[in-house]
């Protein structure tokens, strides 16, 4: 008897830094097949003057991840078993949230250990976590090899800009 | 101050010169102990006592700058995606089909350590959802644009494809999946049929719609459940068909996800049902719901109520049976909006409207009217202009032909064979042909239309064979041809306009392993007949009739079309070429046109060139099917040098095509 497929739920989390306008996130949910289930979006968060100062580098990192990052997750509804995101920054993601958070490598890093192949990608998890890589590698089983991970990341961004454009419309 | 003098005084004297100095002797001596030559008190050389005590402040302290890292609250906009319905997968037959078609593909092991993520392909093109126009809020936009891109979700994980799609199908696809009303017109033979399913599945999965109901002429049923089963296996389709007990259950069948009926069962139960409907007194709308369709008005005390008064406080819902989606396949049956099938396809309650043809206009723009009321894209009785139709036509219609997007189809040769009559058959047609004049002649203003077609149809089938001496220069070439057709393992497709003609030819084509497919063949019997002439290697030829077998059959498999006469209408006559050439054809298709020398054949023949030629120039060389072709009653005049009596000389008088079949 075939063995049931695993049932994957993955989050796929953007921010896009647009000038004068500020952060604006998005987080998708899609099943293992790329199939939306749920999707979620912030209106844009712009730092004054005095936080840019005073968060200086690490700005970057604390809006995407701790502020925007955990917001989406909080407010899902569907929630997924892994968050994946192209963008460094987002792993500090992982120290406010209780689930894996991965980082796809460009396809230009060199393989290394720690990382964990997931379909046509290479993923690099936060490294204060170790349990995550068993349930990362686990949950990376059930994808195709060639499954393209960056894709859906750029429905987020598409889906990042249609709203910007709708609130500039209205 | 005595002190200080001193020491002054005693600093000058050190000072001045020594011829100077004066001394003067005192018996005063001060007693100077500890006191250094500086003049500096030795008590300073003790360590301070430094004591502290509380004291208050005479003021506040001021303004001191503080900051604490405090953001905003971040607003958020969320969407949640319908949860489509779950088909059960076909079960497979072999362990080896089991693992093909699990849920989805496991990964590759790796195979060396300098397999990389370079390694991989990317595909080479994606076809996203787009919003459609129509989509004003930011949901709905969402919602398309969300969706993964047509590639990744049919590249056989979920839903598994016997074959790949060609990049315009993908696009026909998307099209249609995020269109509330569509038509899609592709050339014959581009796959309209493939790219319907395929979107259903797509609509069903996502949890668009629940309830389809696809309406199509009565011979393409067999072409459709067979199409689902190659396409969409998991899908189960319900024919709508038995006696009417058995067809009322069918219609309200709750767990029927795809119904599939002919037009008449479909006019006949709706109007069956919009009676009863009426006769409960409830007030039908169109389909769409935007206005009473079926006149049905409630009387009180013999006065028509106003919709208040009538039938109680809240409009009960519709009795008809509701759709998510209808299909129209072949929808210019549905051309004149005034016919019973076209107002009945209208009143079924839906949400989407989708419409297949790929002759759209067969004879006036006007006709796209009807199909746009079906779609709800123009209000009810709306005759929109030309310029309005165009513009209509640039969102809600969708065409390719093949010149355009199968640049690498096999070619499709056509060949016009000019014959010449036997001896026997141009006595007799020479003699139908003048007496036929003669009489028309002698009719003078009372000749109409209908005489001079049916010298016409007399003179086209004295050039099929001539019935007294059954002689046939047609058949002597159609010989000639079949017999190097079988020779090489070949097979043909015959069209002719007569049932009589191809109950002739039967006889005369047994050797080749004849096969008929006419109107006059029950039902039941048509699709083995095709079945067999795919399988049967001895099978060399099928007759078929226009009427019946120039829609919806996929016959790719033959290489040779003969039209053994000619239709009245080019765009039909490509639709029955088009059973061969189409997609998966796999060599090129030879159209052999039969037109007898100095005959009524050759001048229509050179009417309809012409007409082409017209319709080509204004509609671009990638369009020439989409067009007026048929004869008008001048031209019908005009082949035997005569005017047209009547003043509406310009309504077409071909046949009515498929409706009827010519005996």
């Amino acid at each position: 008897m075939a063995q049931a497929a695993p049932k994957a739920q993955l989050g796929f989390l953007g921010v896009v830094n647009l000038s004068g306008t500020g952060f604006v996130g998005g987080l998708l949910v899609t099943n293992q097949l790329g199939r939306p289930l749920e999707f979620q979006c912030t209106t844009p968060v712009k730092p004054n003057r005095t936080q840019e100062i005073l968060y200086g580098p690490t700005l970057n990192s604390f809006v995407c991840a701790e502020l925007i990052g955990k917001t989406l997750f909080e407010r899902l509804q569907v929630k997924p078993q892994v968050i994946v995101s192209d963008q460094p920054e987002m792993l500090a993601l992982r120290t406010v949230v209780a689930l894996p958070v991965c980082l796809i490598l460009p396809k230009s890093n060199s393989v290394s250990e720690g990382m964990i192949r997931a379909g046509a990608h290479f993923l690099k998890l936060h490294s204060d976590f170790p349990d995550d890589f068993a349930l990362v590698g686990e949950i990376a089983k059930s994808f195709p090899a060639d499954a393209d991970l960056i894709e859906p990341l750029e429905r987020v961004r598409e889906a990042l800009q249609e709203t910007l454009r709708a609130g500039a419309a209205a | 101050m005595e002190t200080s003098d001193c020491m002054s005084s005693e600093l000058m004297n050190q000072t001045d010169t020594a011829a100077e100095i004066i001394t003067t002797p005192a018996g005063l001596v001060l007693p100077t102990p500890g006191i250094h030559i500086t003049g500096m008190n030795s008590a300073l050389k003790r360590p301070p006592q430094v004591t502290a005590e509380a004291k208050a402040l005479l003021s506040s302290t001021g303004f001191v700058p503080s900051w604490r890292p405090s953001w905003g609250k971040v607003r958020t906009f969320g969407l949640t995606f319908p949860a489509g319905i779950e088909l059960i997968p076909v079960a497979p037959q072999t362990p080896e089909a089991n693992e093909e078609q699990s849920a989805f593909k496991k990964v590759e092991p790796e195979k060396a350590e300098d397999e990389t993520a370079e390694g991989v392909k990317a595909p080479a093109k994606r076809t996203k959802i787009r919003p459609p126009q129509d989509a004003l809020s930011v949901q709905d936009r969402l919602f398309f644009l969300l969706q993964p891109p047509l590639e990744n979700w049919l590249k056989g994980q979920e839903l598994i494809m016997p074959f790949e799609p060609f990049q315009y199908q993908y696009e026909g696809i998307a099209w249609l999946f995020s269109q509330k009303a569509a038509l899609l017109a592709d050339e014959m033979g581009l796959g309209k049929t493939m790219q319907m399913i395929t979107s259903l599945r797509l609509l069903l999965r996502a949890g668009q719609v629940r309830r389809v109901l696809l309406v199509c002429p009565k011979p393409l049923i067999p072409n459709w459940q067979r199409e689902f089963k190659t396409w969409a296996e998991e899908i189960p389709v319900t024919t709508v068909e038995g006696d009417g007990f058995r067809r009322n259950l069918t219609w309200r069948m709750p767990g029927a996800h795809v119904l599939l009926a002919n037009y008449e069962v479909v006019v006949r139960d709706y109007q069956t049902m919009i009676q009863e409907a009426i006769k409960n007194g409830h007030n039908l709308k169109d389909g769409l719901g935007r206005r009473t369709e079926v006149e049905c008005q409630t009387f009180i005390d013999g006065e028509p109520a106003s919709p208040q008064q009538g039938g109680g406080q809240a409009e009960p819902p519709c009795p008809l049976p509701r759709f998510d989606l209808v299909v129209l396949d072949e929808a210019q049956r549905t051309k004149n909006r005034d016919s019973l099938t076209a107002k009945t396809i209208r009143s079924i309650p839906r949400s989407r409207s989708v419409c297949l043809t790929g002759t759209p206009i067969e004879n006036r723009p006007e006709e796209m009217s009807s199909l746009f009321e079906f779609m709800g894209v123009i209000p009810p009785g709306a005759n929109p202009d030309l310029r309005q139709l165009t513009s209509l036509s640039r969102e809600f219609i969708l065409r390719r032909t093949k010149d355009l997007v199968m640049k690498d189809m096999p070619p499709r040769l056509d060949r016009d064979e000019i014959i010449e009559l036997t001896s026997a058959q141009r006595i007799a047609y020479d003699n139908a042909e003048k007496d036929g004049i003669m009489r028309l002649t002698e009719m003078g203003d009372d000749v109409s239309i209908q005489n001079v077609f049916e010298l016409v149809l007399r003179l086209k089938q004295i050039s099929n064979y001539d019935p007294l001496t059954q002689e046939s220069s047609k058949l002597e070439r159609l010989h000639a041809d079949m017999e190097e057709i079988a020779a090489s393992g070949g097979k043909a497709i015959l069209f002719s306009q007569w049932t009589k003609t191809i109950d002739w030819l039967e006889e005369r084509m047994r050797p080749y392993g004849c096969l008929v497919y006419h109107g006059g063949i029950p039902q039941p019997k048509r699709e083995p007949i095709l079945t067999r002439f795919k399988n049967d290697p001895d099978s060399h030829i099928i007759l078929m009739s226009y009427a019946t077998g120039a829609v919806g059959l996929n016959l790719q498999f033959a290489g040779y079309v003969f039209l053994y006469d000619r239709w009245w209408n080019p765009a039909v006559e490509d639709q029955a070429i088009n059973r061969a050439h189409r997609i998966g054809c796999k060599s090129q298709v030879i159209v052999s046109k039969f037109i007898c020398k100095d005959t009524i054949e050759e001048r229509i023949d050179r009417v309809l060139n012409e007409k082409r030629e017209i319709f080509r120039r204004v509609l671009g060389e990638g369009d020439n099917t989409n067009a007026s072709l048929s004869l008008n009653a001048n031209e019908i005049f005009g082949l035997f040098n005569m005017k047209a009596r009547s003043a509406k000389g310009t309504k077409s008088i071909r046949p009515e095509v498929p409706k009827k079949e010519a005996a």
